[in-house]
């Protein structure tokens, strides 16, 4: 811990996660306008004290489409990258613990979903089932949880020939037993910096849909959306694709930096 | 080119008049479709340059436009993008000219015998398809008999179901009975001749001419790259006089801000522009001298349009106060940034059939809350929708992606029927599925959309319970036996004045009944590269006369 918060760059990304948390959960206190009330009259202002970043071109308040924007990626990037890690940690350390034909058959699995380039593969899904924020949190789940899968199988299969898993198991404990107290707590290091990677990719991803039209769907703000929303009144009105663009950089910036933080102080070789 | 019928549009265009009577339009700048009487059209050409005086050959005209064709079999083509290339390749017997009057195309004169029940059409002689086949009146049947013929789905039947006889006279007479006075007969010989010699004894659904067309239009068919652009070279045959543009070129650019930047980089030389962009972007003085704008009414409108079959929508009562909870101004003011106006049912006000009488509906959400509640829906459980039954009032409107405008529509109405209580999605769609897989198989609960209309006021097609076949236009199923029997009186009379007054009757009952929420008649806003010389302005918008356009050889930006 004290390494980790020795880097100043993690700190700073710690820092503006820690940010973006707060506005997600006070968006509501924060922003001053329904971000989804339209005022025609009110379309394309420029940044002032009334309308902090402008509004857009349905005279929508922008900061607080922001805020709620905010909310909506964070949400999604926790939730959808949770459902992965709790999907690759039970596939990876079932496969990992008894090996043999279990191990080939979860692994075989997950070599497959890697081979089917993932955006595409999400695309193909929502065009069936319907864009929307919760079909987006699941489909994001249910095709990223290979990596983590990969990694707590390889740390389980080198901490379940340690002593004190013989031990435990001399002792009588089940395999549920090992694998939940023993294994999974010690393995977990590389699956939390694979998470934090994650929820910057899922973040990205669901800009990226929300920007096609596949996200999170009108009226509700995304940055993705305000993006292509911008796009639409690029040179005319610069605020409108400027601070969502802004946004996902920075955001996806700050949960890189976190993670590179918390793997440098994961990884025992580095002094 | 352009073929006098109606066609249902999708695009911003301009081009071609689409003799078609309905098409739908892809974007809220339609064609010049077939139509309009007076509105002298609002043109800003470029300063400088003379105008060298005699005409080149040389040079391509590259057209930007959001969707892509989906066939260009004529007769199935019902949408803007397709009817555009077929306009090119193509001819009717008959088409519109400046004044928007009726004139010979492929048929060099006619006749109007037996009181009006027959017609016969004099061919021109000179005319070869693309393949050097001569044209003749076995053509015309071959044509008339594929519409017909119930196997093939095309929307464009009603007109010639009611012909009691179509007879060859001669290699170049033919005479068409109709079974009854039939007022649009005239006018939907603007249908687009196909070439019997190809296309006989071929399924239309499925045969390669779909994707490589022969015509004896302006335009000769060269490739077609799906989603991206479509070539066309110019026919030096061509009966009227060899085109001065050697190339067409459509490209597919599915987003008007990347259009834009095409456009001002000289990538296109023509698109239609986005409100914003007309009334924003091109008073630059660069923009100015690079490019000539053009402003007119729209023969069409934009409508949300509810599928009856959908219990929420079949009481009229519900329709009327979803009306009542949308401001058309509001999407008018905000969205078209004033270039449109309200439209207020089939016809627009340049039309002869448009009825005055008939005011804009009014803006009122309390009238609309107090309706529902008449009609059973209430918020019960306080939750913020209204309910019936158990089942809260939401629906899905659908439309087209690349139409900025639509869009943000859509995102009012959503807005604005939120404020009633009535819970409203959007759903984005890539055009041709949205057409082919949405539209005309019925799975929609309300959609987003526009006619591009003739001048003919007749939309039988449109509105006759008959019409609601997969593929026809009445897919939202409309069915009013007073309409019904208007739409048939309407046909069967010839007299002006008389006709007026039924079609007068239809646009009010249309406006109660509401089957579609009529939202706004978008003004066409185009911008063409200003090297293009001798465009002319009607009424019905620039492009009738795109054969005559030439580039002077010095600011030619392409050679072949």
């Amino acid at each position: 811990m004290k390494k980790l918060f020795r880097n100043k760059l993690t700190v700073f990304g710690a820092g503006i996660i820690l940010f973006l948390l707060i506005v997600a959960i006070f968006a509501p206190q924060i922003s001053r306008y329904d971000p989804t009330y339209i005022d025609i009259k009110e379309a394309l202002l420029r940044p002032s004290a009334e309308h902090l970043l402008g509004t857009d071109s349905l005279g929508r308040d922008l900061f607080s489409r922001m805020v709620y924007a905010a909310r909506i990626a964070l949400l999604i990037g926790f939730v959808a990258v949770g459902l992965a890690a709790v999907i690759g940690v039970i596939l990876g350390s079932v496969a990992g613990y008894f090996g043999g034909k279990i191990d080939s058959l979860i692994m075989r699995f997950a070599d497959i979903m890697l081979c089917f380039p993932r955006f595409f593969l999400i695309l193909a899904v929502i065009a069936v089932v319907g864009p929307n924020i919760f079909n987006v949190m699941i489909i994001i789940g249910l095709t990223g949880w290979m990596g983590m899968a990969r990694l707590i199988r390889a740390e389980i299969l080198s901490l379940k020939i340690r002593d004190y898993v013989s031990a435990s198991r001399a002792l009588g404990a089940s395999d549920v037993f090992i694998i939940t107290r023993h294994l999974i707590p010690n393995g977990i290091g590389p699956v939390l910096v694979s998470f934090v990677f994650g929820v910057a990719g899922a973040i990205l991803t669901e800009a990226g849909l929300s920007f096609l039209g596949l996200g999170v769907q009108p009226p509700n703000p995304s940055w993705g959306n305000i993006l292509m929303e911008g796009k639409a009144v690029l040179g005319v009105a610069w605020w409108v694709i400027l601070f969502p663009g802004l946004a996902i950089l920075i955001t996806v910036l700050a949960f890189n930096l976190v993670g590179e933080g918390l793997r440098d102080s994961l990884n025992p070789k580095q002094g | 080119m352009r073929n006098p019928t109606r066609s249902l549009q999708s695009n911003i265009q301009k081009i071609p008049l689409f003799f078609i009577i309905a098409v739908f339009f892809l974007l809220y700048l339609t064609t010049p479709s077939a139509n309009g009487d007076r509105s002298s059209p609002d043109t800003i050409l470029p300063d400088e340059r003379p105008v060298p005086a005699e005409p080149v050959y040389g040079d391509a005209f590259v057209v930007g436009q959001i969707g892509d064709a989906r066939t260009l079999v004529p007769i199935l083509a019902s949408d803007s993008p397709s009817s555009y290339i077929v306009a090119l390749v193509f001819n009717g017997l008959l088409k519109y000219d400046k004044n928007v009057e009726l004139i010979g195309d492929l048929a060099e004169s006619w006749t109007i015998e037996d009181d009006g029940l027959s017609i016969v059409f004099f061919l021109r002689r000179n005319v070869k398809w693309h393949d050097g086949h001569p044209f003749t009146a076995k053509d015309v049947e071959f044509t008339y008999k594929s519409i017909i013929d119930p196997n093939v789905p095309t929307p464009y039947s009603g007109d010639f179901k009611m012909i009691k006889t179509l007879a060859v006279i001669d290699d170049y007479t033919v005479k068409i009975t109709y079974k009854e006075p039939f007022a649009p007969g005239l006018t939907s010989w603007g249908m687009p001749i196909m070439p019997k010699h190809i296309l006989e004894g071929q399924d239309l659904l499925t045969t390669d001419f779909a994707r490589n067309p022969i015509g004896t239009g302006p335009y000769k068919f060269k490739r077609w790259k799906t989603g991206e652009r479509i070539d066309l070279v110019s026919n030096h045959e061509y009966f009227r006089h060899r085109p001065y543009i050697d190339r067409y070129i459509y490209r597919v650019i599915p987003d008007t801000a990347t259009m834009f930047l095409e456009l001002k980089t000289g990538g296109i030389d023509e698109m239609g522009l986005t409100p914003l962009q007309f009334t924003r972007q091109t008073d630059t003085a660069f923009f100015k001298k690079r490019f000539q704008k053009f402003k007119y009414p729209s023969f069409g409108y934009t409508f949300l349009a509810y599928n009856l079959k959908d219990e929420k929508f079949m009481d009229k009562n519900v329709r009327q106060a979803l009306n009542y909870a949308v401001d058309k101004n509001e999407i008018i003011d905000g969205v078209l940034l004033g270039q449109g106006r309200v439209c207020t049912g089939q016809f627009v006000p340049e039309s002869w059939a448009f009825n005055k009488d008939v005011k804009p509906w009014p803006y009122d959400p309390k009238k609309a809350k107090v309706m529902l509640k008449e009609s059973g829906w209430q918020d019960t459980d306080r939750d913020g929708w209204l309910d019936k039954n158990g089942k809260i009032f939401e629906f899905t409107i659908l439309t087209n992606q690349g139409n900025e405008t639509r869009r943000q529509t859509a995102e009012i109405m959503q807005r604005r029927l939120r404020d009633i209580g009535v819970k409203v999605n959007i759903r984005i769609l890539e055009w041709s599925v949205f057409l082919n897989e949405f539209v005309n198989k019925k799975r929609f609960e309300a959609i987003i959309l526009g006619w591009g209309l003739g001048r003919e006021p007749d939309c039988f097609d449109i509105f006759h319970s008959s019409k609601t076949k997969e593929g026809e236009f009445n897919f939202i199923s409309y069915s009013n036996s007073e309409i019904d029997r208007l739409l048939i009186e309407g046909r069967r009379t010839f007299d002006r004045e008389k006709r007026k007054e039924i079609y007068n009757r239809i646009h009010e009952i249309l406006y109660t009944d509401q089957p579609y929420m009529f939202l706004y008649i978008p003004d066409s806003l185009v911008a063409v590269d200003s090297r293009f010389q001798g465009i002319e302005v009607s009424p019905i918008g620039i492009g009738y006369n795109f054969i005559d356009w030439w580039v002077p050889k010095a600011r030619q930006r392409y050679r072949y």
